[in-house]
């Protein structure tokens, strides 16, 4: 009896304090209303004594502010050829390979040209142009000061002839005439650059066939032809760097910095480390560039893993006691160290990714790939919570616009678009690639090869994942505007077409298989091939499937190198027994004879369906024959049927008997 | 009568459970106070009633103090007197088990949960469901006293919502059960020939079992001081929280501990750090001044400076998409006339010389130049055509006269001569 009332005044004083709670939260927002009102008024009274107009500065524009401004009005138009090749119908191409030549034969046009402006420049010596156009005058490339003065060495370094520049430096030294240390930095710069070789100048004419190699890595290498010529001279013992730097007086940290970083560049790893040391011992403090160098090659001296972290570490650390502030690069050549690390990668990347943040240093998009690649490396691993990483990442960069800090950039789109294909993440694929269609985004795609690269993993991706509808419209906006696809780019649209059943599109992709010259492609065509033979369409589709299938045989007719399948023979006779192209498909059975092939005995009960559909027995009777030829084990079956179902005359019928009793005479 | 209060008390507990979320240890109450009635021990059963009361909602309950006034004077510490309580229990349960009989088949309905899936199939199967079920009861035991004693410090509303549909649930249950227990019973033995003595037998074996998992019970409140002595108040809640969802990552597909473990939690973990709070960094470098910064932009570039730029430029050197984009290129490079069009580009020079020097050229003829006869008059015509053209700077203008100034001064003998030199 008493536990109800007390359970009564619980629940009152329960409620209570819950009514007290929500009067208190109201009162709370009541009261705050009021404040921000009066705080309005009062800032508003705040303007209007102090009111003062303030006229806006005028604005200077750069010189390209109105062409951009045009510019950003012009959409691209996915049916247009490229812009280069605008100019010239002849240069309109349909394939990659073609897309390559045509671009590299106008690029070396224009290279032609400089050489032979830059070579004879007394034939140009006439300057029109008021005011002046510089680039269009002939550089002077000749050496113009013959005596033997510190002006003749600095004229050969501006002009980056190192063998010249290291004679009139040996000379200087033996007449006695000091060098300042300027130009003694910028001598060492131009030979450790340059491995102490001549580089090779624009637009010198070379033998043909290394031209054509060369550009071939150009194409292939994210890195620059210059690049690639640094890359194939290693760094000798004596050169002329280390003879001059060890000649010198007196040797500061730029005369350091100059050898450490040409011995980096070209390989000679352990020496930089050595340098550096003897750096130390003279009390020397490094610049960052050192660092930078030092770190990118820390790979390339230690082993294992940890050893390489441990000197990262230390570096970084010597970094510090120096009182160095390291830049973006410092951090991006640890992370690419770091990708060389494997495990320990996974634990200190995030932990450099905050130290450039704590230290006000904007991560550029190479440090995010080589994050990501740290991340994905040996994709085993590749689960939900990676990607989560990749999104992160996205996240992060949404809609910012981008430019090219270090050379590593080009390479995160295509790194991030392969991520998202091989996890399968069509959203992550979309935000990827509307990042690259944010501002000025698409010049970090990289050259050639990494835009058909990013673009190809793509198109992959759409075919892959998205709807047949959706792919169609990306295919006609990407291809061949931005893409030529490869075959197996190719195969997927194929097995996409398939998968949401619009086999009908087959034709029209023939039609593009056959432009961008893949037509050659013998597993492409079969596989298009057995996909319109697959089933049985309405007669309209099967038409052109008929005429598909015709012009592929003709294709393959004017290629006699090309082999014949049987799979593709019989799937064309199959396709224009369909469309109730007797004559042709009787053509395509004398193809198997020339081809030495074998059809089946399927392929052949159903010519004799189409035989009698429209009422040819002579047709017939020839079948059997040619079965006959090709002793198939279903010829008495064709004659027996050819005899019950078609009304022939009597030499037709003894024909055709004699091939019913012939196997069973053998029996 | 006191037992008769604390029924109805019980009775009353368990229709409130219902409505009241929060009144969890009620259960708890009930069999203390049950067994306490049982025996007799009135002033005790009360004080534990009052005990726990202020446990719960720390309400005095004027009622329970008006009915035992000796109470008040036994009013100790809880943990002592809960002990009591069980010491009296154990020994009551031995003596009382006879009244316990009747106390079961209602009370059963709080043991069993499975038995009307069950209630077709045979007894003994039951009874074996039973046990299960008591040892869940037991777990539940367990909970309660704690809850009872957060919901003491914490407002009502705080606790765990999930853990009170819990106990709602499985009392609803229990209330639903009971008849069905005796019906099962029932029935099974009017398959047997004596019907009643059958029956009889297995409520006296039911009972048997009964008495076992109370027993089992007691052994858990004994429990319960050293679980109130350790308790401290409002930390189970992220541990209520965090279990269900691990068994259900457990439960999920065999990938759940895979993916609990390893590289990719590390990567979650990683990721939330570096997303969510200002996380975990190398530590090597302090915020300096941008003294060494300033000296850097201040040097010139080097050769290898130059070369970074040129190769990064040509990294990003996109072919031009359309017309506007080719004129930006040349433009860059100097080859077109710029935007906004002004006729006086490339003559940044002239732009700070006022037109009137251009004009008013007779200035330059103070000096130098004889002040009458011909080549004052010559002169006079050189600047009139110098001031009409707009080919020449100013300075080439003033050169231009400065040489006829040299020439006459030259030829100043011979012109005297000629005596066409004045001055």
């Amino acid at each position: 009896m008493a536990a109800p009332c007390r359970h009564v005044g619980h629940h009152i004083q329960k409620n209570g304090r819950f009514l007290r709670i929500n009067i208190n939260q109201l009162f709370a927002c009541r009261s705050f209303g009021l404040t921000s009102a009066l705080q309005q008024q009062a800032t508003d009274l705040h303007k209007e004594s102090k009111e003062a107009i303030v006229i806006p500065r005028k604005k200077s524009w750069n010189k390209e502010a109105v062409l951009e401004a045009l510019a950003s009005t012009v959409q691209r138009d996915p049916t247009a050829y490229p812009y280069q090749f605008q100019d010239d119908s002849y240069l309109s191409p349909r394939t990659s390979i073609e897309f390559k030549l045509f671009s590299l034969s106008q690029e070396s046009g224009r290279a032609a040209a400089k050489y032979f402006v830059n070579s004879n420049p007394k034939l140009f010596t006439k300057d029109f142009a008021e005011p002046h156009i510089p680039c269009l005058m002939p550089e002077s490339v000749a050496l113009r000061l013959e005596e033997v003065s510190q002006e003749a060495l600095e004229e050969r370094i501006s002009l980056r002839k190192v063998s010249a520049a290291v004679e009139m430096y040996d000379q200087l030294l033996q007449s006695g005439t000091a060098v300042s240390m300027e130009t003694t930095h910028k001598l060492l710069d131009l030979i450790c650059l340059y491995c102490d070789r001549d580089p090779v100048q624009e637009g010198t004419p070379q033998t043909e066939d290394r031209e054509e190699e060369e550009e071939e890595d150009r194409r292939r290498k994210p890195m620059g032809r210059q690049a690639m010529d640094f890359l194939k001279c290693t760094w000798k013992e004596n050169n002329n760097a280390e003879r001059i730097f060890n000649l010198l007086p007196e040797r500061d940290a730029r005369c350091y910095s100059a050898l450490i970083r040409g011995m980096v560049k070209h390989g000679a790893y352990a020496k930089a480390f050595n340098l550096y040391e003897d750096l130390l011992n003279n009390r020397l403090s490094a610049d960052v560039h050192i660092f930078n160098a030092l770190i990118s090659a820390v790979p390339d001296v230690r082993k294992k893993n940890n050893e390489r972290w441990d000197l990262i570490a230390e570096l970084l650390n010597q970094m510090n006691e120096q009182k160095v502030r390291p830049n973006l690069l410092t951090f991006n050549s640890v992370l690419k160290a770091l990708r060389q690390c494997s495990f320990l990668a996974k634990t200190f990347s995030p932990q450099i990714l905050n130290e450039m943040k704590a230290l006000g240093i904007a991560p550029s998009l190479a440090t995010y790939e080589h994050i990501l690649t740290v991340f994905f490396y040996k994709s085993a691993s590749s689960g939900p919570s990676n990607m989560a990483i990749l999104q992160d990442v996205l996240m992060e960069l949404e809609g910012t616009s981008f430019t090219c800090q270090d050379p590593n950039d080009v390479l995160f789109f295509a790194t991030a678009m392969k991520l998202c294909l091989d996890n399968k993440d069509l959203e992550l694929g979309y935000k990827v690639h509307s990042l690259v269609e944010v501002g000025e985004n698409w010049r970090l795609l990289g050259d050639s090869y990494q835009q058909a690269l990013y673009y190809g993993r793509f198109f992959n991706l759409l075919c892959l994942m998205e709807h047949i509808d959706v792919v169609l419209k990306w295919y006609s906006r990407i291809v061949p505007s931005l893409l030529y696809p490869n075959p197996q780019g190719m195969k997927n649209l194929l097995q996409a077409l398939d998968t949401d059943s619009r086999l009908d599109l087959l034709p029209t992709i023939w039609k593009d298989i056959k432009s961008l010259g893949h037509d050659n492609k013998v597993d492409l065509v079969e596989e298009l091939l057995s996909l319109m033979a697959r089933d049985e369409h309405s007669a309209e589709v099967q038409e052109s499937f008929a005429a598909c299938a015709l012009d592929v045989k003709s294709v393959f007719g004017e290629r006699p190198k090309k082999e014949w399948s049987t799979s593709s023979l019989s799937h064309i006779s199959i396709l224009l027994l369909r469309a109730n192209k007797l004559q042709k498909a009787w053509d395509m059975l004398q193809l198997f004879k020339d081809k030495n092939r074998v059809p089946s005995g399927a392929l052949l009960s159903s010519f004799l369906t189409a035989c009698r559909c429209s009422a040819s027995p002579q047709r017939a009777v020839e079948l059997v024959q040619l079965s006959a030829a090709f002793s198939l084990p279903t010829t008495p079956e064709l004659a027996k049927r050819t005899l019950a179902e078609f009304e022939l005359n009597d030499k037709q019928r003894s024909i055709v008997s004699e091939f019913e009793a012939a196997p069973e005479k053998e029996e | 009568m006191y037992r008769f209060l604390s029924r109805t008390v019980c009775v009353t507990r368990n229709h409130s459970l219902c409505v009241y979320e929060g009144h969890v240890f009620s259960a708890k109450y009930d069999n203390v106070s049950r067994v306490l009635t049982g025996v007799g021990v009135n002033p005790l059963s009360t004080c534990s009633v009052r005990c726990c009361e202020k446990k719960d909602n720390a309400i005095p309950s004027n009622q329970d103090e008006a009915t035992n006034v000796d109470t008040q004077a036994k009013i100790t510490q809880l943990q002592e007197e809960t002990e009591q309580v069980k010491a009296t229990d154990r020994d009551s349960m031995q003596q009382h088990s006879n009244v316990k009989v009747e106390q079961f088949l209602s009370k059963s309905s709080q043991v069993n949960t499975d038995g009307a899936k069950s209630g077709k199939e045979s007894l003994l199967d039951l009874l074996g469901a039973m046990k299960v079920q008591v040892t869940s009861k037991k777990r539940l035991k367990n909970l309660k006293p704690k809850q009872s004693l957060e919901s003491a410090s914490a407002a009502m509303e705080s606790t765990s919502s999930m853990f009170q549909k819990a106990t709602v649930q499985a009392s609803a249950q229990s209330e639903a059960l009971d008849p069905d227990l005796v019906a099962a019973a029932s029935a099974a033995a009017s398959t047997l020939p004596n019907r009643s003595e059958a029956e009889s037998e297995l409520l006296k074996q039911l009972r048997q079992r009964k008495l076992l998992t109370e027993a089992q019970k007691k052994g858990d409140v004994n429990n319960l001081g050293v679980l109130l002595a350790d308790m401290k108040v409002g930390k189970r809640s992220g541990r209520q929280n965090a279990w269900p969802t691990n068994q259900i990552r457990f439960d999920d597909d065999g990938q759940g501990y895979v993916r609990d473990r390893g590289i990719t939690s590390e990567l979650a973990n990683v990721q939330k750090r570096r997303n969510i709070f200002p996380a975990k960094r190398l530590n090597i470098f302090s915020q300096t001044t941008d003294e060494q910064g300033d000296e850097s932009a201040l040097a010139k570039p080097t050769l290898w400076d130059i070369e970074f730029a040129n190769e990064l430029s040509l990294l990003t050197n996109q072919k031009p998409r359309n017309g506007f984009e080719e004129m930006i290129q040349w433009t860059k490079e100097g080859k077109l006339w710029q935007y906004p069009i002004n006729n006086e580009i490339g003559l940044e020079d002239e732009a700070s010389v006022p037109f009137h020097e251009h004009v008013f050229l007779e200035k330059h003829l103070e000096d130098g130049f004889p002040r009458q006869g011909p080549v004052r008059h010559f002169m006079e015509l050189v600047v009139t055509g110098l001031a009409k053209n707009p080919y020449l700077t100013v300075e080439q203008k003033k050169e231009h006269i400065s040489w006829f100034r040299d020439y006459f001064h030259q030829k100043e003998e011979v012109l005297n001569e000629a005596d066409v030199y004045l001055n």
